[in-house]
């Protein structure tokens, strides 16, 4: 991973690019937004940007229950969110009532039971600016080691998924008509969705994390017009979202992550805007 | 009389405590156009649903003569789209036919086919359209293409035209009567259309949580099932222009 650190200092030698923290975080900034860009494509779809909410909101109470159980906070944190994202999933297929409603409860009580604990315990506060806001300028190559196997499984889960999930999100009868195990994909995607969102929090933090999904995904529904387009859309909005955002945030001095995701809101406006001038035409 | 296609052995169905179907047995002849009627609730949708092995079910379900389900082809009522999706005619055919993930590209083969199918269905000039955008006609026939796309031995229909007006649920309903015959599908439609029914279905199999009356079309759709199943309210009434009822 430092020869691609080195190797992108060498063939972009801009200077909002040498210090080492702003290649590194380039790097993962480019593994991780396309990467949830192209699972955006079926929070989308599925209407699931509720759930990722709640599963990033989960965050605040696993890292919580990491330093109070003494488990690295980043481990009990992904734990915490994928057990959450389980719950949601299990509970919604078997409890006669909306999705929207079983997340609701998961939810609050998750983010009850993060005040109650960090509230109980004042001196756990310090930790939690880092979950709230994520600090993509502070990640090591060992994080970079993480964010690449994420990107290479859903990658891999895309090429074998895309175009069961496509049909299950449209028709779940026609989908199982079709041979698609439909429970194991559904509660597939929702595991490794609970994954990618906790691993992205250190990107952008609980409160923008779903806008790393969605966002993308919605632009690129403005400027597609096929299936295939939109999910090559969503990657290069978040690609170029990445790089805008970083560029930004180092001459403005922002925040990152935050920088990162208004590039793509612009994204998204511009799209739009692009949209209704070709209805006018 | 042809051999089965389909025989249901004491189906029965319970969903959230609910008997939905009580100990159905019915048969589906191999080569000729089913309908399934019966009033809002009967259980019609289950009943296809147990076919596709989509919910869990008590008795058998045989086709032909084994348990193991062949190719099924299968129409919904309706997909659940918004009409800004992009996802096209084209990519929603090619989830029948490839692996292929849509974003790798759709193949020659593939896209030949497609063509070829919507020709068959007569709404060639979809191909690229957005599903969302279609009219209810358009998208039927459409669905109609990705059921046949899978060279089905038998072919389910979930109420195909209530989406549709009466002219267009005409149209689709002597279209599929047409391919029906032509590629000599079992053919199993959920309706409670009357009118489609008498004039489209060889057999019925009339539904109220269990069977009613089932059989040749002109022997079943007799005044007193009528009643039996959807109350004292309904009358069969043949205009002049439409197909004499088959009967045995």
């Amino acid at each position: 991973m430092e020869f691609l650190v080195n190797l992108l200092g060498a063939l972009f030698p801009y200077d909002w690019l040498e210090p080492l923290f702003m290649r590194r975080a380039l790097i993962g900034l480019l593994l991780i937004a396309p990467t949830c860009a192209s699972m955006g494509v079926q929070v989308v779809n599925f209407r699931m940007a509720f759930f990722s909410d709640a599963i990033s909101h989960s965050a605040f109470t696993g890292v919580a229950l990491g330093l109070i159980l003494g488990i690295h906070p980043q481990l009990s944190m992904i734990l915490f969110g994928v057990l959450i994202g389980c719950g949601v999933l299990l509970l919604a297929r078997k409890a006669e009532m909306s999705t929207d409603t079983i997340i609701g409860v998961f939810f609050a009580a998750v983010v009850a039971l993060g005040i109650v604990i960090v509230s109980a315990r004042s001196g756990l506060v310090r930790y939690f600016e880092g979950v709230l806001f994520g600090d993509i300028l502070a990640i090591s190559n060992s994080d970079l080691w993480v964010m690449l196997g994420l990107c290479t499984l859903v990658a891999l889960f895309q090429w074998i998924g895309f175009n069961r999930l496509l049909l299950l999100s449209m028709n779940q009868p026609l989908a199982h008509s079709r041979g698609i195990k439909t429970t194991l994909w559904e509660l597939g995607f929702g595991l490794l969705l609970a994954l990618l969102v906790m691993i992205s929090l250190r990107v952008v933090g609980l409160l923008l994390v779903t806008a790393l999904l969605v966002v993308p995904a919605a632009a690129a529904r403005n400027l597609a017009r096929s299936a295939g387009a939109l999910f090559w859309w969503a990657i290069t909005l978040a690609g170029a979202s990445s790089l805008g955002g970083l560029y930004l945030s180092f001459h403005w001095g922002s925040a990152t992550g935050a920088s990162v995701i208004l590039v793509g809101v612009g994204f998204f406006v511009a799209s739009f805007g692009y949209k209704l001038m070709g209805r006018r035409g | 009389m042809s051999q089965a296609a389909i025989t249901l052995q004491d189906v029965s169905v319970t969903l959230g405590g609910q008997i939905i179907l009580d100990r159905m047995n019915a048969t589906v002849e191999r080569g000729a156009l089913t309908a399934v009627m019966g009033p809002n609730g009967a259980g019609k949708t289950t009943l296809l649903h147990a076919i596709l092995g989509l919910i869990p079910y008590s008795g058998r379900i045989l086709f032909g003569s084994s348990e193991k389900r062949p190719r099924l082809g299968f129409v919904p009522q309706r997909l659940d789209l918004d009409r800004g999706s992009p996802v096209t005619v084209r990519d929603f055919l090619s989830l029948a036919l490839t692996q292929r993930p849509l974003w790798a590209g759709i193949g020659r083969q593939t896209d030949k086919d497609i063509r070829d199918v919507l020709e068959q269905v007569s709404v060639g000039a979809v191909l690229r359209s957005p599903l969302g955008k279609l009219s209810g006609g358009e998208t039927q026939r459409v669905l109609l293409a990705q059921a046949l796309l899978n060279q089905p031995q038998i072919l389910l229909l979930d109420e195909p035209a209530s989406s549709v007006d009466l002219a267009g649920e005409a149209l689709f309903c002597d279209l599929l009567e047409q391919i029906q015959k032509q590629l000599d599908i079992t053919t199993l439609l959920v309706s409670h259309d009357l009118a489609v029914i008498t004039t489209h279905a060889r057999y019925v199999i009339c539904l109220k949580h269990g069977i009613v009356c089932s059989g040749p079309a002109g022997d079943t759709l007799t005044p007193e099932n009528l009643k039996k199943l959807f109350g004292p309210h309904i009358n069969l009434y043949t205009h002049s222009h439409s197909h004499p009822l088959p009967t045995d």
